[in-house]
């Protein structure tokens, strides 16, 4: 494989550790966010910061990036939660832009510049690039797979799953809707921040434009696209618009109209996602394979 | 007289002038199905919102085995052991009929950070839920989507859910509504047994015949008062009740 193809790889599967995360808020529970790249920020800029001001390397600060990502994420949260459907979208819109206004303007995290200069990580005293970086997030995307297959299938995931359905019913039948919401939204966020700990190890630079409300819109399309509250969806949805942009690199001039079309089409022809129940994509699975569910 | 399992005393709910619910008291004793009859807007359904902790009460008091619960949130009521059904049912749509009667299996999990990350997915689990469908007679629909269903068996959903969560008492609001004169003879002889099981039930009722045929007593709510409570024959014949329903009888003076 020649690099630029496993550069393309690698920030694919970035993209669906972090959609993977996205997932467990919008797909699981049912709360809408349009700010998950602040949490991915918040998690890129704690590593890019714990390396380089701190000193410390990318195994020992990773415990500390994903709590840092998830105790924001709860801060953030507790109040963010109390509101609904279109109230929660723009609450989470807001968090984004401040988010990113913070990055940007506070001169601790680097302001316009940046943070460079991101250590690579280094694993049995090797430098960790290339195929070897790209196989690493994959470890990492199956650790979160494993870890979302785990919470649909506990009580707690079964709860939000309730919550997403109908939140007052769910209550009726002892579940604090308040409680699981954070709990899907702290692992959600705390999932962000391992991507972001990737993304900032893997680029090595970073600024506040990496984490901006465009790449929230192109997060959950990749979750929309793939299907939401679908275990494998991110890694479609991010393997998807990942990867278009670079096969129809010759239209360059055509690629948004291209993409535009292909939501549209997605919209009107498979609402559920590729994934979704019924979808063509599982119709033609489930012929083919017989243990895959219509 | 059995013991008393829910004791109301003075309730009320103003909705700024509104008086929703205004000074209601009764009380339910175990083991017996209590009717709350009234027409459209009388406070019926805000009683049971009061009841469940959806609203809190502008005055009064609710009382479970003795134990205040008014100004408890919905799920730690629901965790007391009242389960209610909804007047609109609230299905979880896109989980199977089965996963729903589940989700109000976890009760005894979602309070517990330990309990909570044990898996849903197992056999006893679907079995000791599926029992639950049987005793409904919803276990050939079991993984049928809930969205899927036909009103008639979404309030029987309701009902299953409503067992699984009320071990003291289940709250049952126009359970009837809607339905055919077959199947409200089959939810009859459900409520019944749930009766016969040890357990309470409170429902509010527009059916008069139904409410006549299965209730022990008969509270009957107007403009957010009580206006009457006591045995069905009693309350047929009830000047104030038949007032309510009907308007004052010409030339005679009721009041």
């Amino acid at each position: 494989m020649n690099a630029y193809v496993i550069t393309i790889a690698t920030i694919i599967v970035i993209n669906a550790i972090t959609v993977v995360g996205l997932n467990v808020i919008v797909g699981y529970a049912g709360q809408i966010s349009l700010g998950h790249a602040a949490f991915v920020g918040i998690g890129a800029y704690s590593a890019a910061l714990l390396s380089t001001k701190a000193g410390l390397s990318f195994w020992t600060a990773l415990p500390a990036v994903i709590a840092i990502s998830g105790f924001i994420g709860l801060l953030l949260g507790l109040p963010s939660l109390r509101v609904k459907d279109d109230f929660l979208a723009i609450t989470t819109i807001g968090i984004n832009f401040i988010v990113e206004a913070i990055f940007l303007y506070i001169p601790f995290f680097g302001g316009a510049l940046g943070i460079g200069g991101i250590p690579r990580i280094m694993l049995f005293g090797i430098k960790i690039k290339g195929l070897a970086f790209f196989l690493l997030c994959l470890i990492f995307l199956s650790l979160t797979l494993f870890i979302c297959r785990w919470f649909t299938r506990s009580w707690a995931g079964l709860a939000s799953f309730a919550i997403r359905e109908e939140e007052s019913a769910s209550s009726s039948m002892g579940i604090s809707p308040m409680r699981f919401k954070l709990l899907a939204f702290v692992l959600g966020t705390a999932i962000a921040g391992l991507g972001g700990a990737l993304y900032a190890h893997y680029m090595r630079f970073i600024s506040a434009s990496d984490f901006s409300f465009p790449v929230s819109i192109s997060l959950l399309s990749m979750l929309v696209l793939g299907g939401m509250g679908n275990l494998w969806a991110p890694l479609i949805g991010a393997l998807i618009l990942g990867s278009l942009p670079e096969i129809f690199r010759p239209l360059v001039n055509y690629r948004i109209l291209f993409y535009t079309f292909l939501l549209l089409l997605m919209i009107r022809f498979q609402p559920g996602g590729l994934l979704g129940e019924e979808s063509f994509a599982r119709r033609v699975l489930s012929s083919v394979l017989p243990g895959v569910k219509k | 007289m059995n013991n008393t399992l829910l004791q109301i005393k003075g309730l009320s709910k103003h909705f700024d002038g509104l008086k929703a619910v205004d000074n209601v008291d009764f009380e339910l004793f175990s083991e017996e199905i209590l009717g709350i009859l009234g027409p459209n807007g009388a406070g019926k359904t805000v009683c049971f919102n009061l009841i469940c902790g959806i609203y809190k009460p502008t005055n009064g008091e609710v009382s479970l085995d003795g134990q205040r619960i008014d100004g408890l949130l919905p799920h730690e009521i629901a965790s007391l052991g009242v389960g209610r059904t909804f007047q609109i049912v609230k299905p979880f749509s896109s989980l199977t009929v089965l996963e729903n009667v589940l989700v109000a299996r976890g009760i005894t999990r979602y309070n517990s950070f330990l309990k909570m990350w044990s898996t849903w997915k197992s056999s006893a689990e679907k079995k000791a839920a599926l029992q639950i469908l049987e005793h409904v007679g919803l276990a050939d629909l079991a993984d049928r989507k809930a969205g899927l269903l036909p009103l008639g068996n979404l309030r029987r959903l309701e009902i299953a859910r409503a067992l699984v969560v009320g071990s003291k008492l289940i709250l049952l609001d126009e359970s009837f509504s809607g339905l055919r004169p077959e199947e409200i003879a089959k939810l009859e002889t459900l409520i019944q047994n749930i009766r016969r099981d040890g357990i309470t039930v409170l429902l509010i009722e527009h059916n008069m015949r139904v409410t006549m045929g299965i209730c022990d007593r008969i509270v009957v709510l107007d403009h957010g008062r009580k206006i009457a409570e006591g045995k069905p024959e009693a309350i047929q014949q009830d000047d104030n009740v038949i007032e309510a329903y009907l308007g004052r009888r010409r030339g005679v003076d009721v009041a």
